[in-house]
């Protein structure tokens, strides 16, 4: 099997897990003291992106023993309830990670096709 | 599917925040209460809930707290023809302004759509999971 599913994997488990986050954001817009949380995402693919090597001679992406993802509080201004959660931005994220999700497992179902026609198809046809 | 949990509670609880604007707004003339004296607005206090019990857990829902009293002194209005004025002809009114009210109203109604929209996509994105390979 290519490589391709191990990073669709993990572009989806992250996407999932980014998802959980913008909803407690979301969940806790109003509640005082709350610190809204994002995860680190573009570190945490541009490692799984290293990952896929074509050739052996091109530069090897380090394995990814760390945490899946990283999750970030945010520290940005906040009003007087210390509470920084901004909920179009987070509308915005969360639409925006909707996509991404979306089109990995676009990818995903696309690429089990694929294998699924090499393997069920014959000759001559 | 806890993160359908998250998303649910937050719709509770601003529910919760809805009713009590609408008693805030529905008693703005009250007077006359159990504990005597005028209506005293009340407000709402969230807390965020682990769902769960995790302490790990990155799922963070949203709960009342406790329902509070607001502190402001009720406002003296002269009307000796009122039933409840007192010997000098001022009536103790509740300390509600219809306009706080209605901004708190739509923050509310704000925060519930947005949580409503979670849950959507939450929803939609679990779908097309299972849609996998088709």
């Amino acid at each position: 099997m290519d490589s391709t599913f191990k990073v669709l994997e993990k572009i989806i488990r992250a996407a999932s897990i980014r998802q959980r986050v913008i909803a407690s954001n979301i969940a806790n817009a109003d509640t005082p003291g709350y610190k809204a949380k994002d995860v680190k995402f573009s570190d945490f693919l541009k490692d799984q992106m290293n990952m896929m090597v074509t050739n052996p001679r091109h530069m090897k992406g380090y394995n990814n023993t760390g945490p899946e993802a990283e999750i970030v509080i945010k520290s940005t201004a906040s009003w007087g309830d210390k509470n920084n959660v901004e909920l179009s931005v987070e509308i915005a994220k969360m639409t925006e990670n909707q996509l991404l999700h979306d089109a990995a497992i676009k990818i995903l179902s696309t690429r089990i096709r694929m294998f699924r026609n090499a393997i069920t198809s014959r000759g001559g046809r | 599917m806890d993160i359908f949990k998250v998303s649910a509670s937050a719709l509770e609880a601003q529910r919760v925040r809805m009713n009590t604007i609408a008693s805030n707004m529905a008693n703005a003339q009250t007077t006359k209460t159990e504990n005597g004296g005028p209506y005293v607005r009340k407000d709402v206090v969230f807390e965020t809930v682990k769902i769960k019990n995790n302490p790990d857990s990155i799922l963070e829902g949203v709960r009342v707290v406790q329902v509070v009293e607001d502190k402001r002194s009720p406002i003296m209005i002269y009307d000796p023809s009122h039933p409840d004025a007192d010997e000098n002809g001022y009536v103790a009114m509740p300390n509600i302004n219809v306009i706080e009210e209605m901004v708190n109203m739509m923050m509310a109604l704000r925060a519930y759509e947005a949580n409503v929209k979670a849950f959507n996509i939450s929803k939609s994105m679990y779908q097309k999971a299972l849609e996998l390979g088709r």
